[in-house]
């Protein structure tokens, strides 16, 4: 090591600077120091130099990458072999606006009627196949609706689903394209999404409406307050859904925001 | 569970996707960064983080351990970000912050940091990020590997392939521009050394 410090060996003073030399070395830098106000004041400014590149941030990024692997299909994106690193799509992180969360409840609700529609079909085709009773209309008129239970395993399956349907929207954000038409895109999504919705939404209602014609009809002889009656509790197993369907939405939101 | 980089490295080379997700959690933040500060540009550094990440996944099984993983992604970085500045041919360019809107500055920050000190803390950064771009590919490298990322002189040395001394150099010769350009906008006052 340097026995002596000469000024302008700069290596030795970045060293020192850094804090990266050996202990004598850094006793020999001292002592020079102390005695030469021109390496002190270098030191100084140099230290300050530091301190003001501290204050350099980069900006912040949206980003998120995943590998995600090809066995989801991906048409219309080239097909590479093996996983690929997306880019998360814009929204991702992003609060997202009012119309999108609009959207996504729209469209979470939609998923959850389909669970419960899946759930009548799987059930067989006519209505006295055994349901599993709601524990919300337990104690109703058993001839009247019911709802299908929303078990554990169905928010797996619904939380796999729409881990699916996000590696999708990734993928499709990620596509080489500009970010205009890929936002348009995914505003076509949701709007076909909503329309789905609505589609099922009023499928359902005309189930129902059946259901209660067909009550009507195998019991003429029951007045109409019977009738009220059935539609009364329909409005009270609704509402109930509907307070089920947004806690299965609060659920979702975390399980998603989780699931990064 | 926490498992080391040489654990979700091991992991992932078994076919686990997953724990790699978990090594680009780690480190797609200081890749960004690294890239951001060498290129300038947050658009461009973004896709040089993804493409670094894509690129260690598919060479993963080549990766012998003979260095430390974090190491590795750096290279295969810097590389990247040279490609860029080659292709580009041009000195990074600098994003020069806009008016900064009062409503963005209050959601940023606590209740401590006033607006004034933020204002002035983003021009101080703006200007700090100006004189960086002043710097040659070489010394800028060398600065931010050293400064941001805290790696040591031969680290920098085995990333740059060049000799100890040289980094030094260029560390010395890169702080020299840097200070002169922060003392003649004013950044750099007696008062602020002294108060260092
Ligand atoms: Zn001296």
């Amino acid at each position: 090591m340097n026995e002596t410090f000469t000024c302008g060996d700069h290596g030795v003073l970045v060293s020192y600077l850094y804090d990266e030399c050996a202990p004598d070395e850094r006793r020999t830098i001292s002592a020079h120091v102390a005695i030469c106000s021109a390496c002190a004041e270098e030191l100084t400014a140099l230290g300050a130099t530091r301190e003001q590149l501290a204050l350099w941030s980069p900006p912040d990024a949206q980003l998120g990458f995943r590998i995600v692997s090809d066995a989801a299909p991906a048409p219309a994106l080239q097909r590479e072999k093996g996983p690929r690193v997306l880019r998360p799509p814009q929204w991702w992180r992003k609060p997202m606006p009012a119309w999108a969360q609009a959207a996504a409840a729209a469209a979470i609700f939609a998923t959850g009627l389909t669970l419960g529609m899946t759930r009548g079909t799987v059930g067989g085709p006519e209505r006295s196949a055994p349901l599993q009773a709601s524990s919300v209309s337990s104690g109703a008129d058993p001839s009247g609706p019911r709802t299908a239970a929303v078990t554990r395993a169905d928010l797996a399956a619904l939380e796999q689903r729409l881990r699916a349907e996000m590696r999708t929207q990734t993928r499709t954000v990620s596509a080489p394209v500009a970010a205009a038409p890929a936002d348009a895109r995914i505003l076509e999504q949701v709007r076909a999404m909503i329309n789905e919705s609505e589609q099922r939404q009023s499928r359902e209602l005309g189930r129902r409406t059946t259901e209660v014609v067909r009550d009507f009809d195998a019991q003429r002889s029951d007045d109409l307050a019977r009738i009220e009656r059935t539609i009364g509790q329909m409005d009270a197993t609704t509402g109930v859904e509907v307070a089920q369907q947004r806690q299965m939405v609060n659920y979702l939101m975390r399980v998603s925001q989780r699931g990064q | 569970m926490t498992f080391t980089d040489d654990e979700l490295v091991a992991r992932s080379m078994g076919g686990d996707a997953e724990s790699f997700n978990q090594l680009i959690l780690r480190w797609e933040r200081p890749i960004y960064a690294l890239a951001y500060r060498v290129i300038g540009r947050e658009e461009d550094a973004r896709d040089v983080c993804q493409e670094t990440f894509l690129r260690a996944f598919r060479a993963l099984p080549g990766f012998k351990g003979q260095a430390k993983f974090s190491s590795w992604l750096y290279r295969i970085a810097l590389n990247l970000c040279r490609d860029w500045i080659r292709r580009q041919r041009r000195a990074p360019v600098m994003q020069m912050p806009e008016g900064v809107e009062p409503g963005e500055l209050i959601a940023e920050t606590g209740p401590v940091e006033s607006i004034e000190d933020l204002v002035s803390r983003r021009q101080l950064s703006a200007l700090v990020e100006q004189a960086m771009a002043l710097l040659p590919e070489e010394q800028r490298t060398a600065i931010i590997l050293k400064e941001y990322h805290g790696m040591t002189f031969q680290e920098i040395a085995d990333m740059q392939g060049c000799p100890l001394s040289t980094v030094k150099t260029r560390l010395y010769q890169g702080l020299t521009v840097l200070r002169r350009h922060l003392e003649k906008n004013g950044q750099l006052t007696p008062q602020l050394v002294k108060r260092s």
